[in-house]
């Protein structure tokens, strides 16, 4: 028996601060949390990133010093969820951490403060189920810049097609370590100042923090949003360069789209990650899709690209966005700089909204669309 | 338990330094063999060409391996096949060695070609681009090779989408160790997806 | 010149894994892409890595790659032109 799965409540923390609700008030008010960095620790020269702050999380859980940084982040969020939903830590509960690199900064630098082990995700997992004392062992999925909104999704499917499960718990969050921006630099991702997505000037990405948690569960209260659809197909194409024909992300969208009945669409949230290729890649999608006039934001100007995070952080906002009936603009746009013109929002535009689709594309070829609409 | 919808076509497994395919052994060496020559041992006993394979690291390599022999045994897998993977390490084999370079005080080093293989669901995108699969992919990370969670979620996977096929599994590939069970799922055979015959399917391998 | 085209088949072939090639496979004047040699974008970067961790010249262009990386003599040239 097929019973709908909703989202009935959030958390997000990141620059910008604590709770979802003020991350969106302060995306309206045009704030970014991305900033010059000077960290030799990350890099031998300035980046432009969005890192949460030490005293956004030193010090505020129980047995502080046994728990990483990210940890710490990840039980936090944990923690407000639980309180706000009064959420049972039983068999009936799922806790799914979505995370591209976990504690990766402790592997082979010589400043870690935790033993190697930590570095295995399910080590991290096994320290949050401790914290908490949840019953089922934490399920981590690692899928790339996918994995925020894939968790989301794999949810759904338990909760919908399973009856092991009546709630769960989905948290995503990465860190900045030298270890990923070393990467990204040899990729030659990242931009020499703000991100631009979708802009004719775009030159690359921000790596950004933030820790995104959502409450799924089968019962609807008045605020959820239901999630209408998902659906999510690999490019076959390359592991790491975006499909010329935007094949993985056509393919999802249409399968979302029309699983969803073939909605109104009032609002899309891209991946744009301001790399050449990559907002390239989606225009063209979009535009297979019949969805280029339809109104569309990327948020990476405002938090950076937060890896493992981003696809339910921006799923989070995109909720605050219909409750509101406020479109959030797309920082960082200016001059259409992609083959097919896109609809990029450029005000906070006040309209009634209903539905909206998210997607995300990353590395290995993935990509995933997801539909969610008000109750 | 009810009459099971799907069921296992065929698998692969690799302990150490042997490879089985349903349960027979396809390549045994010896165990002072390093897991570079034994899996490019391996991949010269496929008889391919596919000079990509030798840019792989060694998880994407293990799961190339495992995913040829199984279409050698139940055929072409249809374009929407799912790939719903698992394991402990994660990308490790790759992590280690791009932090090596980073960290490295004589000539630090951050080498693309190892770096895009620090995610796991490389292995998906590797295998979906030989074997043309437009299919969803999903890489878990747990303690230990759970089928108690596996089966469920692959169940639901298969059904949300009415899909009729999915490759499965554990693939967990860390330093000199290898211990990789993957399978292939379909809508016949003898031998049902349930967790009680992947303990078994698992197990047998010595 | 000879000497540094040796040099560089030999680093592109270990470099770039390129398993089931020997140095006297690879021509001066086979393109690398495309139809050549057949290497993509991740090769391009790790070639950029190359130049500058082995002959101290930074690449920062990605469209200037695509010149410098058509052949092992178009990559020696631009070596000899800039090395320091």
């Amino acid at each position: 028996m097929k019973t709908d799965v909703f989202i009935a409540g959030d958390c997000i923390i990141s620059p910008l601060g604590m709770g979802s609700k003020l991350n969106f008030e302060q995306l309206l008010t045009g704030e970014t949390a991305i900033a010059p960095v000077d960290d030799a620790t990350l890099a031998d020269h300035r980046i432009h990133a969005a890192r949460i702050a030490d005293h956004q999380w030193i010090g505020k859980i129980r047995n502080a010093s046994g728990y990483t940084r990210l940890e710490t982040l990840f039980i936090l969020a944990i923690q407000q969820l639980i309180d706000a939903h009064s959420i049972p830590v039983d068999r009936r509960t799922l806790v799914l951490l979505s995370t591209t690199k976990g504690n990766v900064s402790l592997l082979h630098n010589p400043e870690a403060q935790f033993p190697e082990n930590r570095i295995y995700l399910a080590e991290m997992a096994h320290a949050i189920q401790h914290y908490f004392g949840f019953a089922n062992a934490p399920i981590t999925i690692s899928n790339a810049c996918i994995s925020g909104a894939l968790a989301l999704s794999v949810a759904r499917q338990l909760l919908q097609y399973s009856d092991t499960y009546d709630q769960a718990l989905v948290v995503g969050g990465d860190e900045i370590s030298k270890f990923i921006v070393s990467g990204f630099e040899a990729f030659q991702a990242l931009s020499d100042g703000r991100c631009r997505p979708f802009d004719r000037d775009r030159n690359g990405l921000n790596l950004g923090e933030a820790i995104a948690a959502a409450y799924v569960t089968k019962k609807a209260t008045d605020d959820a949003v239901r999630i209408k659809a998902a659906a999510s197909f690999n490019d076959a194409n390359h592991i790491s360069g975006p499909s010329r024909t935007g094949e993985g992300l056509y393919r999802s969208i249409r399968e979302a789209m029309q699983l969803a009945g073939e909605p109104m669409l009032d609002f899309i949230s891209a991946h744009g990650t301001a790399t050449v290729y990559n907002d390239e890649m989606e225009a063209i999608a979009l535009h297979r899709a019949g969805l280029s006039d339809t109104p569309l934001h990327s948020l990476k100007a405002y938090y950076g690209h937060t890896l493992g995070a981003s696809g339910l952080l921006e799923t989070i906002l995109g909720i605050h966005s219909l409750r509101a009936n406020r479109l959030i603009p797309s920082l960082g746009f200016q001059h259409t700089g992609t083959s097919k013109p896109l609809n990029l929002i450029t005000q906070p535009t006040e309209r009634p909204l209903g539905t909206f689709l998210k997607t995300a594309s990353g590395f290995g070829g993935c990509n995933i669309a997801m539909i969610f609409e008000k109750v | 338990m009810d009459v099971p919808s799907h069921y296992i076509q065929s698998y692969c497994t690799i302990r150490d330094r042997s490879i089985a395919l349903n349960g027979t052994t396809w390549l045994k060496m010896d165990s002072s063999t390093t897991l570079a020559d034994f899996l490019k041992s391996a991949y010269r006993q496929l008889d391919i060409d596919y000079p990509k394979f030798h840019k792989m690291d060694g998880l994407c390599k293990a799961i190339f391996i495992a995913t040829e022999l199984m279409t050698r045994d139940s055929g072409p897998y249809p374009s929407d096949t799912a790939l719903i993977f698992s394991n402990r390490s994660s990308s490790y084999l790759s992590d280690n060695k791009h932090a090596l370079g980073i960290f490295n005080t004589e000539n630090a080093t951050a080498s693309p070609a190892t770096f895009v293989y620090t995610l796991p669901n490389i292995a998906l995108g590797e295998i979906s681009i030989r074997h043309r699969l437009h299919s969803e992919n999903v890489f878990f990370i747990f303690d230990r090779y759970s089928p108690e969670f596996l089966v469920p979620y692959t169940q639901a996977a298969l059904d949300d989408k009415k899909l009729a096929n999915a490759i499965s599994g554990w693939t967990e590939i860390s330093g000199h160790t290898c211990d990789l069970l993957l399978y292939y799922i379909g809508k016949s055979g003898s031998v049902p997806h349930t967790v009680a015959q992947l303990k078994r399917i698992y197990n047998e391998h010595e | 010149m000879s000497e540094l085209t040796q040099e560089l088949k030999a680093k592109i072939i270990t470099q770039l894994n390129l398993e089931d090639l020997t140095v006297d496979d690879l021509d001066d004047h086979t393109p690398l892409f495309g139809d050549g040699l057949g290497l993509d974008s991740i090769d391009a970067l790790e070639l950029i890595v190359m130049l500058d961790k082995s002959y101290g010249i930074k690449l920062s262009d990605p469209k200037e790659g695509r010149k410098v990386f058509e052949t092992v003599q178009t990559m020696a040239d631009f070596i000899e032109a800039n090395r320091k």
